[in-house]
């Protein structure tokens, strides 16, 4: 009891068994997590192994068939969708998704355009601040289509911090990225680390989460079949076994 | 100027009004709602405008918004009965919306006139009155498409999963969005109707859903400017185009085929992108030499 009233004081985010089941498919299927505030969280996985699934029942979108969200030890579980943004917590998507026929600028601006007016920090100095942050304010007037994938991930990112979140859920952040491009974002993570920003990510970039995580979670089919430090996670024999098959994890 | 004014007034009142209906099936298309209840709000409109100045006797702004406020509740009801639909679903519902008022005005008895329609209710309005009553609208419709209203609808529009993760209440948009052409589409049709004095249900039918949407798709969905071009370029055409006589509904069906195929946005989509073009060629520049770098 003194243990759960503890972690509930220290826990951002609290994950209590947590399923998503669609029809007779389990794609997440009972998942407990806890997220401190100020640290980076990443989830590994193999493909369809969940992880977006998680991302989508933590921001409400995806709906839940068992378990609680908690922030701040908050049950959020019942609150819809639109109003989990207003909480404090923001989110990019595994597919980027921007307004073609709005600039750069706008884009950006929509990630504050409904949260409350004194949360919207100044806010032509705030989006300028933003889009020189992540490195889009050469093309502020532009629209997303005239820019490159990775720079749309960009624009993406920054309309996801411009409300000063204190949760970020990243899905994929750094897809369509060349190398020099993922330093500066996963640079840019550990900044906002600093400010106090959690963040939750989900990347097929091994290396990428080594280096920028604090702590990695583990799936496979639904389920978290390891956490903790990102080395012993990447070299955990299940997490392995997940990747590469069971013959070839014996092997290596 | 006078001159020209008076040989024109009733096709400057028609632009108008023309203009008012377009905007009234317009604007739930900004919002992603395939609705055509405008025009069947048009037709409330009419009917009810002309039903207060001919059996209550009421003067004509009385009438006109009495019209309005109706056709604005009716469709809004019909936006909570149909919100759940999208796409075709939505059009056929609301077409059928439109279809039903036609029905109900051509059995309307005494009330509607039946298929004779009603007549003798000429109200006191002016270009001058319609003028600044599109203005009003307009002042409106520029609110929807600034900053972020505007950034709102059109995430509503083209992405409802991300206006939802973004803290957007999707549903309250779309109902919005019902309210707004029930009362545009209203206003539009107590005005046109009260200036003809006379309304039929042959003249609420679906010829209407066809003059908005081809006003829409030539001049330019996304705007308030577009249905003004549009209703501008349907009103005056046969005007300018007298010269090819029977052939005139051929070149109409051509501007329109035309403009479906090579101008997505419409006759403004295409200003808006030369326009777009210009002021961004420095910064598309700078993204060239920043992409050649990285």
């Amino acid at each position: 009891m003194v243990d759960t009233a503890v972690r509930r004081r220290t826990a951002l985010l609290e994950v209590e068994d947590l399923a998503v089941h669609f029809g007779g498919v389990k794609a997440v299927d009972g998942i407990t997590l806890q997220m401190r505030p100020g640290h980076i969280y990443g989830v590994l996985g193999p493909n369809g192994s969940g992880k977006s699934t998680l991302l989508g029942a933590v921001t409400r979108l995806t709906p839940l068939t068992r378990g609680r969200v908690l922030l701040e030890g908050q049950d959020y579980t019942r609150v819809p969708a639109r109003k989990v943004h207003r909480m404090g917590i923001a989110r990019t998507f595994q597919t980027v998704r921007l307004l073609d026929d709005r600039s750069v600028r706008d884009n950006i601006l929509l990630g504050q355009d409904t949260l409350a007016r004194r949360a919207r920090r100044t806010t032509g100095a705030r989006v300028d601040e933003v889009m020189e942050r992540v490195g889009v304010r050469e093309v502020a007037q532009l629209r997303p289509d005239e820019l490159s994938y990775g720079m749309q991930r960009r624009v993406e990112f920054a309309r996801a911090i411009i409300g000063s979140p204190r949760l970020l859920l990243l899905d994929e952040p750094t897809a369509g990225m060349n190398t020099a491009e993922r330093a500066e974002i996963g640079t840019l993570m550990k900044q906002l680390r600093d400010e106090g920003v959690t963040q939750f990510i989900v990347e097929h970039d091994v290396q990428m989460m080594v280096d920028t995580c604090d702590h990695l979670f583990a799936m496979n089919v639904g389920r978290l079949i390891a956490q903790g430090e990102p080395l012993e996670v990447v070299r955990h024999p299940a997490v392995q076994e997940a990747y590469v098959g069971k013959g070839a994890a014996r092997g290596a | 100027m006078s001159d020209w004014y008076s040989m024109n007034v009733v096709l400057i009142q028609t632009t108008l009004t023309t203009f008012l209906l377009a905007l009234s099936i317009q604007v739930p298309l900004r919002f992603g709602v395939f609705s055509f209840a405008g025009v069947g709000a048009f037709g409330i409109g009419g009917y009810t405008g002309v039903i207060a100045m001919v059996h209550l006797e009421w003067t004509t702004w009385p009438s006109v918004a009495l019209g309005t406020l109706l056709a604005g509740v009716v469709v809004f009801g019909l936006g909570l009965l149909v919100q759940r639909l999208n796409g075709l679903y939505m059009g056929m519902a609301t077409i059928a919306f439109t279809l039903i008022i036609s029905v109900v005005a051509v059995n309307g008895g005494d009330l509607t006139g039946g298929a004779g329609g009603l007549y003798g209710a000429l109200g006191d309005i002016y270009t001058g009155h319609i003028v600044a009553i599109a203005a009003v609208v307009v002042a409106v419709a520029v609110w929807t498409e600034a900053k972020g209203m505007g950034r709102r609808i059109d995430t509503v529009r083209d992405d409802p999963e991300l206006a939802g993760a973004i803290g957007i209440d999707v549903a309250k948009y779309r109902l919005a969005s019902f309210a707004i052409s029930g009362l545009i589409g209203g206003l539009a049709g107590a005005i046109t109707t009260l200036l003809r004095s006379t309304i039929t249900p042959a003249e609420v039918n679906f010829h209407l859903v066809i003059v908005a949407l081809t006003a829409i798709v030539v001049g330019g969905a996304r705007s308030w400017v577009g249905a003004l071009i549009g209703a501008v370029v349907f009103v005056w055409l046969p005007t300018v185009i007298s010269f090819v006589a029977e052939w005139e509904k051929v070149v109409y069906g051509l501007i329109v085929a035309v403009a479906a195929i090579y101008l997505p946005n419409g006759v403004l989509g295409v200003v808006k992108d030369v326009v777009h073009r210009v002021r961004t060629r420095d910064e598309r520049a700078r993204l060239a030499v920043l992409q050649e770098k990285g």
